[in-house]
Parts: structure tokens; C-alpha cells; sequence
């Protein structure tokens, strides 16, 4: 038997009186891409946050088990914490500025992970973050450019280089080609599922964009108000939506 | 007493000696209990090298950024039986340590001294002097920016976390990117340093040059920040440790040059633009050291 990489039981986080989300569960295994969509304001992002340890939930468990080592996520110390973030998840946000520091040149980008979890070799970081450069298709030559004279698609890449250069165990993203205009988002979504069949990374992917979930995920989970009304094999919940909801949201999708 | 006419003679002005005792301040300008609340955080700092206590900074008779930290650390040190030292980028006869030490001379009426040996307590701003410090003298720097961490995280919630989980990892960037801009790290002062294995600490805007000086260092240091309202300190014979790369060793540059003056080879100098023609020379910016060996 396989045992869930993730396994979350009954989480739930209001603000005040407002539901973010509400007794969620969910199980993700290794080398799975989940996809949670759902309209704005229905708690992805609340979910996400609380998963990623952005957020503090209210009540629920959250337990990783990454190489046989259970983490009881919200029961261990901050320091343990961080560092549990640190080495073993990565965030990649949806507004590349917030994941980057943009007075900082790209390959101190890439490399800032890197020296955060002990690298003291200049040649070495230099030649690692060389190497992700190239992964997400960025000219090695702009490794000294600060991310400013960069695109919106090439800030994405950096990002996910950043992300992804200390193998993090669950990447989470949330609506990562939000704001990319189609061929650009084209482009990016391409390198994600090429990069997790490469590297068979599991990842949680927050979109309103069904079209990123079919692309991407092998399971989908649907939230409304906070809740999941509807959870299975993205093709089967897109192909044979059960609730109404979920119906209105594939019949919505624009088709050219 | 001898009477006086309105016009101001130049030789009245004595500026070596200082402004004249003036008993009614208490011993060294502060209140006692400002003196003892400070005492605290330095023994506290003391206990823990390099982490930054807080403490509650008073005004000072001077603007920010000219040494109210490090007045207010050598006001708690300082005992009738202490001799001082001031300096300033070196020198004991620029502004900052003249008006520093007038300001002593006034508030407690203690001996003074330039020469480093005989001080038993000496306040910098910039430098360490290049005669080595000894046992029983108490070394105290004037710090603008205390937070190692300021330029990667502004909020300083975030930079005490950060101290308190040793995450220091990104300490690192700033090198990075200096090696990758210059070639060589480019940071030549307030060069960050590791203190006692455990805290990363801001030696204020000391030359990279006398980084060395700090490390198991026989003397006291502590280091004010008024503004900034805090305290911080390497107790002596502790280890004190330059950031670097490990194929980008620490280097502490100095300019390749002996001084002009005494001719010495290793000494921190400071380069001085002579006419208009941009002709250049270079001299010690440490004065006692300098005249010490000029008059050998």
C-alpha cells in the first residue's frame, strides 16, 4: 500500500465570522499533480496558505510523510517548521514579484535556496542555477540581469527555477499562469507538466482555469463556499460532472 | 576674578583641553538609573555575543548618527578612574572625537589620553587601532544600522525571527551577488561576521580590514546603537568570524600603498586627494599609531 505523501483531515479556517474553508480532507500520493479549482472567494487559496504553512488553520490536521519520516505539520515547533518549509516545500505564487527579490540579479535568485539550506560554494551555486537557467529556457546569459528587465513569462520560469532547484518534496502553486497572456501562458504550462514528468514532482495547483487543471492534473477536488463538493480523476469530473456547480463551471469554458 | 571686555580673543579658545568640568551634571551626563538600565543590556549582550539587546535609548545632547549609542554605553562604563579615548575614523583630532571627548571632559571630568595603550576605555566610530587591544580596556563602537539583516528583511518581526531560528541563509545573496557583479566581494565595510558560532552581527562601518582584530580579542567590545535602541557585544577571547564563500575566502583589503607619513606597509590607510590635479597620498588614518612611529 501506498501511504499519502499529504493526508489532511477536517481543516477548517474562518476569518472572524467569514468561512474561508471549511473541514476539508484530502489525500495527495507521491508523484501526483492535484488541481483545485473552484470561482474566487471559494477558500483555494485559504486552503493552499494553510498547507503550505503561510497560514495558521483553526482546527484539523495536516500530516506529511516524506520518506517514511511523518510530520505532523501543525504540531511541531516554528523552527522545525520553517525549516520543514524550507527544505521541503516550495510556493510558487501567482504574481512572480512576490516570490522573487527583484534587487536581487537572477542566479542569486536561483541560488538563494540553495545557500539557505547550507551551499557555501560560489562555483558550485553559479553552476547549479546555470543549469535551472536552462531548464526553464532562459538565456544563461541573464543570469547577472536583475528580474526587472525580465517578461511576465520569463519572472514565472524564474520563479519555478527558484522553486525547484533544492527538489522540494510538494510544490504548491497558485494560479501560476494567472495574468500571462495565453501563448506566454502556453509556454509555461508546457515547462510545468514537462518538468513534472521529468522530475515526477508532486504538486498542488490552485486555478479557475480548468483548461491548466485538464493539462495538468491527474486528481481535482472543486471547492465552493469553502468546502469540496466534488473530488475524483480530473478527467472524470470534467468529462461527467456530477454536482451542479461543477457542471456550470465546464459548461462555462469558452470554446473558440 | 579678571575682567573681561566683549571682544573674543582666538587663544581663549583652548580646544585641546576641552570645555571646563562642570559639576552640575551628574557623573558622565546620565542619571544613574540610566546608567544602571544600560549596564543591564550590556551585561545581557555580554552573556550573549552578538545578539542585539533593546534597550531605552535616551537623547543626547547630539544629533543621531554622531554617536549617541556609543556616548550613552561609554557614559554606563565610564568610572572616575578610567582614562579615555575617542576616535574617529582612526584619528583622535577630527570633529566627532573632539567634540565626544570635550563632552566627557565636561560631564565627568576624566583623564583623556590618544594613546591607545594607556586608554581604559576607548569609544570608535569607523576603526580599531592598529596597536593591539589589551585586557581590561573596554573597546566601544558607535553602530548606525545594527540589523545585519535590514537590507534582505525590513520588518524586523521577521529579521528576530530569523536570528532566533539561525536562518541566515540568505545572508549570503549580498556576497553572491557582489562576486558576480565584481568578480571579488565588493563589501569593504560593515562586512558581516559570525559571532561565537551562533549570532550574525553587524561589526559597524569598521574598514573589512580590522574584521580580523575582533576575533578572540583580549578587550571588551561593545557596540551602541541610539537611534536604533540597541546594545550588542563580543566579550573578550571569543570567536568572531567573517561571512565568505568557500572558494571566495575572506580578504581584508587594505590599498597597496605604505603610508606617506611613517612608511608603514600594514596599516589601514586613508587616501587623501592633495591639489587639483588629483595627485594622491596616502596615510595612516590611525593618528597615535602613525605618530607613535613616525617619532621612532
Amino acid at each position: 500500500m501506498i501511504i499519502p505523501l499529504l493526508k489532511v483531515t477536517n481543516l477548517s479556517k474562518s476569518y472572524d465570522n467569514i468561512v474561508g474553508c471549511k473541514n476539508i480532507s484530502m489525500s495527495l500520493y507521491p508523484g501526483e499533480v492535484l488541481g483545485i479549482v473552484g470561482e474566487s472567494g471559494s477558500g483555494k487559496t485559504t486552503l493552499i496558505n494553510c498547507l503550505s504553512g503561510n497560514l495558521e488553520p483553526d482546527r484539523g490536521k495536516i500530516i506529511f510523510n516524506i520518506n517514511n519520516k511523518e510530520t505532523d505539520f501543525l504540531n511541531i515547533s516554528e523552527s522545525e517548521k520553517r525549516k520543514f518549509i524550507r527544505t521541503d516545500l516550495a510556493f510558487v505564487h501567482q504574481n512572480p514579484r512576490d516570490g522573487l527579490r527583484l534587487n536581487v540579479s537572477a542566479g542569486g535568485n536561483i541560488g538563494e535556496k540553495l545557500m539557505s539550506v547550507g551551499y557555501r560554494h560560489y562555483g558550485n551555486i553559479r553552476s547549479l542555477a546555470t543549469k535551472w537557467m536552462n531548464k526553464v529556457e532562459i538565456d544563461k546569459s541573464r543570469i547577472d540581469d536583475l528580474p526587472i528587465t525580465f517578461s511576465g513569462g520569463m519572472l514565472q520560469r524564474l520563479q519555478i527555477a527558484k522553486n525547484l532547484i533544492t527538489s522540494p518534496n510538494v510544490i504548491f502553486m497558485d494560479e501560476p499562469t494567472g495574468g500571462l497572456d495565453v501563448s506566454v501562458q502556453a509556454r509555461v504550462l508546457d515547462l510545468i507538466r514537462s518538468l513534472v514528468n521529468e522530475l515526477n514532482l508532486t504538486v498542488i495547483i490552485v486555478s479557475h482555469d480548468l483548461a491548466v487543471i485538464r493539462l495538468l492534473a491527474d486528481k481535482m477536488i472543486v471547492m465552493k463556499n469553502g468546502t469540496v463538493i466534488e473530488s475524483g480523476l480530473s478527467d472524470q469530473v470534467l468529462e461527467d460532472p456530477q454536482q451542479e456547480y461543477t457542471q456550470l463551471l465546464v459548461s462555462s469554458v469558452l470554446h473558440v | 576674578m579678571r575682567k573681561t571686555n566683549n571682544v573674543i580673543k582666538i587663544k581663549d579658545f583652548k580646544v585641546d583641553k576641552g570645555l571646563p568640568f562642570d559639576q552640575e551634571y551628574n557623573f558622565a551626563y546620565l542619571d544613574e538609573n540610566t546608567k544602571k538600565m544600560i549596564r543591564r543590556a550590556i551585561i545581557k549582550a555580554l552573556c550573549i555575543p552578538g545578539y542585539q539587546v533593546p534597550f531605552a535609548s535616551r537623547e543626547m545632547p547630539m544629533p543621531y548618527g554622531w554617536g549617541t549609542g556609543g556616548v550613552q554605553v561609554t557614559a554606563s562604563c565610564l568610572t572616575k578612574r578610567d582614562t579615555l579615548k575617542i576616535i574617529d575614523q582612526g584619528a583622535d583630532d577630527t570633529t566627532n572625537a573632539v567634540s565626544i571627548r570635550n563632552f566627557f571632559k565636561k560631564t565627568s571630568n576624566i583623564k583623556t589620553t590618544e594613546i591607545t595603550e594607556k586608554a581604559t576605555l576607548i569609544q570608535t566610530r569607523h576603526r580599531i587601532p592598529e596597536t593591539p587591544l589589551k585586557k581590561k580596556q573596554i573597546f566601544v563602537y558607535q553602530v548606525p544600522i545594527p540589523e545585519p539583516l535590514a537590507f534582505l528583511e525590513p520588518k524586523v518581526s521577521e529579521t528576530i525571527k530569523m536570528h532566533s531560528l539561525s536562518e541566515y541563509g540568505a545572508m549570503h545573496v549580498k556576497l553572491y551577488e557582489d562576486i558576480s557583479k565584481n568578480g571579488h566581494i565588493e563589501t569593504a565595510y560593515a562586512y558581516p561576521v559570525k559571532t561565537n558560532d551562533r549570532y550574525i552581527m553587524d561589526p559597524s562601518p569598521i574598514p573589512k580590514f580590522d574584521n580580523p582584530k575582533m576575533n578572540n580579542s583580549p578587550a571588551i567590545q561593545l557596540f551602541g546603537a541610539g537611534r536604533e535602541q540597541r546594545i550588542y557585544a563580543i566579550p573578550p577571547y571569543t570567536k568572531v568570524k567573517s561571512l565568505d564563500f568557500e572558494d571566495y575566502p575572506f580578504d581584508p583589503f587594505k590599498a597597496e600603498h605604505a603610508c606617506d607619513i611613517c612608511g608603514s606597509k600594514n596599516t589601514y590607510l586613508d587616501e587623501i586627494i592633495v591639489d587639483d590635479a588629483g595627485n594622491k597620498s596616502f596615510i595612516c588614518s590611525d593618528t597615535d599609531f602613525c605618530n607613535k612611529r613616525k617619532n621612532k
